[in-house]
């Protein structure tokens, strides 16, 4: 297979490849390296974060107790942003490349955010274990999570009293778009999903004396429908295979719908809902190899931070440092901007954030950096080159050593088709071409911190 | 690199060199471009107190919810016979009795949230609580009528969401220097010396490019041109809104092509022991705002300039165990500036006997109508392009 297109399928499926990752899988056939991303995807492993501190309180203590409950509440907030730093070094590292970016996928289809860690932890673990499963299990799933029934107010659901949160999101953002279902059945939609609740420790709770057993319509049929024979009415809608199809093919293949494309996803993946039929029908599509889906997309910040970490080993040792760069550059994970997630694309570039963006390797790998200055009067300019004193430096440790081993006897031009996907521009060539011949330290943060490294 | 090319890519720097900049101030200052009226917002972020911030003195309902943290009228500043200044309010009594402030009270908006993030949302994109929206009021503001990311400022590291629109987003600097001196700590400028035009045709990519040429003369442009007037020395020290405001004073006292600025002081969420922080917080927002109006009269700049404060929610009127409030719904907004058309108190204070389902103030005038009475009078666009929908107009300005 042609390493661009190997690349370009382990950007969008992973997080990229080292240099020798690359060299070493161009030997092989599409079939075979798309079967591989699969294969070593299978397991499914949650994050690993000890809840013990949980063990203290019970759920007696946090109704009756405000300081307990107080106290909880605190250990929980610190606790979900570790979780956060657990979940991204496990991006950074693990080898089932493809069920974590779909985990990632869901998470910003699926949309939550939550304080208890052992909702959040769970409610990510449902994302990884259904990534690449069946919808239809899956959206029944997500509704009865704990996290989700806070964060959409389901528990406030009731027969007399309901609340519509859940049931337009269900409708709007998770299942057929806007505009594919009145008001009306939203309504008899959240009636559907009366008595929905949760435990202290993170099970489902039905409440049958909240639930309301009478008729309902919605979408044109009738019955005494529960949440789960809704979610069945909705996904026998072509729109909704059709709906999640175009939101894996912007996401996936480019931001721009190709019709074609997207009408052939729908009709495989309205067959029978299953995820990983759809991914692997994308992944060995030609059109997906296609010039103008490669490179073409802005890393979100996740992928900018990761796929550094993973051509060069960098550890965070100050969480504060990871929190306030994820926040800066506005991709804070576990922590979404509202119900509709991260736009992504274009929006993640302000003025600031890129600057950052273009910063961010030197400030992550260079202990001291310079740059070049024009000094003088314009009849006699001269380049000087000048230490930076003031740059932020991010307190990391680098493992130069694995990089080392990573890029022996390879040559920078090497790197450079490692790291940068898109076109490159003649200006911008010509510029690399004043680095040398070796992948350097001091090359390898120039060519990361090019414009181009930020497409994928 | 060749040196034409030099001098075209770094032909911004050269034709500051030709012009000394302090020779350009006032020639700049043309009163058809965008900004020359000056919008400052400052958000007090996590719910301001504002029963302990203008405080009914004579409010039997008031003294008994608030057994422990109300405050006495002995306490208090005297604004009218039913109203106090809290003690800690000094500065902006004095504001007040210049006739700089107006104060309008119960302001909100239907179905109020109590979450300080959605609030706080609802605030900045001046949406309703059912229908958020994706992009700042401000950031819509940029979008019609802006052309640089200048033309709303964010003094702080990272933006607000009420600044970023959906083809043009604010900037955000701490100080004049900040991005200048950013732009040499990386390859930026060499990357940009290198680029040719047909970067630029690629989508995202060209996209990438073009943000860094405006980035790059936005840089330049706050560097140069805040340089016509100095930070002032009068701000209190320690004092992180005042740090902003200053910045704010002297980019508005360069005739910056800014018209909106945005501020933030954090820590108004007191659900505990709130007395005396909410004190201090009092007294720092207040000393910060008056030190700002006197450095902008100096300058003669206090006339185009408007400051609006607010806050994402009230404060429940009832306190809590723990001697602080809850979040709570409707509340005071400050509205401060030289003409005002209705200096004092805009309209009569809440009625504590009429409160919601939760203890809250009822809200009586949308956030929105200020909002949309800023964009019309004092921006003099059009609101409805901004607001997405029209709404009534107050009568402050």
């Amino acid at each position: 297979m042609e390493q661009k297109h190997i690349l370009h399928l382990y950007w969008r499926a992973g997080f990229g490849l080292k240099p020798k990752e690359l060299i070493d899988l161009s030997k092989y056939s599409r079939e075979q390296i798309v079967d591989d991303l699969f294969e070593k995807s299978k397991d499914i492993v949650p994050l690993e974060k000890d809840l013990s501190y949980f063990d203290y309180y019970t759920s007696k203590d946090v109704r009756n107790d405000k300081k307990k409950r107080q106290e909880l509440n605190q250990k929980d907030r610190e606790n979900t942003k570790i979780l956060n730093t657990i979940w991204l070094k496990r991006i950074a590292t693990t080898k089932r490349v493809l069920r974590e970016r779909m985990t990632l996928f869901w998470a910003n289809h699926f949309v939550c955010k939550d304080t208890p860690t052992r909702h959040v932890l769970a409610y990510n673990t449902i994302l990884r274990t259904h990534a690449l499963g069946n919808f239809r299990e899956f959206v029944k799933a997500i509704s009865k999570e704990p996290s989700m029934i806070r964060f959409l107010n389901l528990s406030q659901n009731r027969k007399n009293s309901p609340n519509e949160n859940f049931s337009r999101e269900l409708l709007e953002l998770f299942t057929l778009g806007e505009g594919n279902y009145s008001e009306k059945d939203i309504k008899e939609c959240a009636r559907a999903f009366t008595g929905y609740h949760y435990n202290f420790e993170g099970g489902f709770r039905f409440i049958q004396l909240w639930h309301d057993y009478n008729e309902k319509t919605f979408l044109g049929k009738s019955g005494n429908f529960d949440g789960d024979d809704i979610i069945d009415i909705i996904l026998e809608q072509k729109q909704c295979a059709r709906y999640i199809c175009e939101k894996v093919y912007s996401y996936f293949v480019n931001e721009e719908l190709d019709e074609d494309n997207v009408r052939k996803m729908t009709d495989i993946f309205y067959q029978d809902y299953n995820i990983e039929g759809l991914m692997r029908f994308v992944f060995m599509s030609d059109w997906f190899y296609e010039k103008k889906n490669i490179g073409t997309k802005i890393k979100s910040p996740v992928d900018l931070i990761v796929g550094i970490q993973r051509i060069v080993p960098v550890y965070f040792t100050k969480n504060n440092e990871l929190f306030r760069l994820q926040s800066l550059l506005d991709q804070y994970l576990l922590f979404p901007p509202n119900v509709a997630g991260w736009k992504g694309g274009k929006n993640w570039i302000t003025t600031n954030s890129l600057m950052l963006r273009i910063k961010l390797p030197s400030m992550l790998l260079e202990k001291e950096s310079y740059s070049y200055q024009y000094k003088g009067n314009l009849k006699n300019l001269k380049v000087v080159t000048v230490k930076n004193k003031y740059q932020e430096k991010l307190t990391v440790y680098v493992d130069w050593k694995t990089y080392k081993e990573n890029v022996k006897k390879l040559s920078l031009k090497v790197l450079t088709n490692t790291l940068v996907l898109c076109d490159i521009n003649g200006g911008t060539k010509q510029y690399i071409s004043s680095f040398g011949k070796r992948p350097s330290k001091k090359n390898l943060v120039k060519l990361m911190s090019l414009p181009e490294y930020q497409m994928c | 690199m060749k040196r034409r090319e030099f001098i075209r890519n770094s032909s911004l720097a050269t034709s500051a060199l030709l012009i000394p900049n302090f020779l350009k101030v006032f020639e700049n200052a043309d009163p058809s471009k965008i900004g020359h009226k000056k919008l400052v917002i400052v958000h007090l972020k996590g719910g301001n107190d504002g029963l302990n911030t203008i405080v009914p003195v004579t409010n039997d309902i008031y003294y008994r919810s608030r057994p422990k943290i109300g405050i006495k009228k002995s306490n208090t500043l005297k604004l009218n016979d039913e109203l106090g200044f809290n003690e800690n309010l000094k500065p902006l009594k004095e504001l007040y009795d210049k006739g700089y402030l107006s104060i309008i009270n119960n302001v909100g908006y239907p179905n109020p949230s109590r979450s300080h993030f959605t609030s706080s949302e609802i605030w900045q994109t001046a949406s309703d609580h059912e229908n958020i929206l994706d992009t700042g009021w401000v950031g819509r503001y940029l979008d019609h009528y802006g052309k640089k990311p200048y033309n709303a400022i964010h003094v702080d590291d990272h933006l607000s969401l009420a600044l970023r629109g959906a083809s043009l987003n604010g900037i955000a600097v701490k100080n004049s220097r900040q991005l200048y001196m950013s732009l040499q700590e990386s390859d930026f400028n060499e990357i940009l010396s290198h680029y040719s035009k047909d970067h630029l045709t690629e989508h995202n990519l060209g996209y990438l490019y073009q943000t860094m040429i405006d980035a790059k003369s936005s840089a330049k442009y706050l560097y140069d041109t805040a340089l016509r007037s100095k930070l002032s020395n009068n701000y209190p020290k320690n004092s992180i809104l005042a740090n902003q405001l200053k910045v704010i004073g002297q980019f508005i006292n360069s005739r910056l092509d800014t018209s909106v600025y945005y501020a933030s002081l954090s820590g108004f969420d007191t659900h505990s022991a709130q007395k005396s922080r909410h004190n201090k917080l009092l007294t720092d927002y207040s000393e910060a705002l008056l030190t700002f109006v006197e450095d902008l009269k100096l300058n003669n700049t206090f006339k185009d300039t408007l400051i609006l404060t607010f806050t994402e929610f009230g404060r429940r009127v009832k306190q809590n165990y723990s001697d602080g409030t809850d979040h709570g719904a409707a509340n005071n907004l400050f509205i401060v500036g030289n003409n005002l058309k209705r200096a004092g108190l805009y309209n009569l204070p809440a009625d504590l006997k009429d409160l919601d389902d939760n203890g809250d103030l009822k809200y009586e005038i949308d956030f929105r109508e200020v909002y949309a009475t800023i964009i019309d009078k004092w921006l003099n666009v059009d609101d409805r392009r901004i607001l997405n929908r029209s709404f009534s107009k107050l009568n402050f300005i």
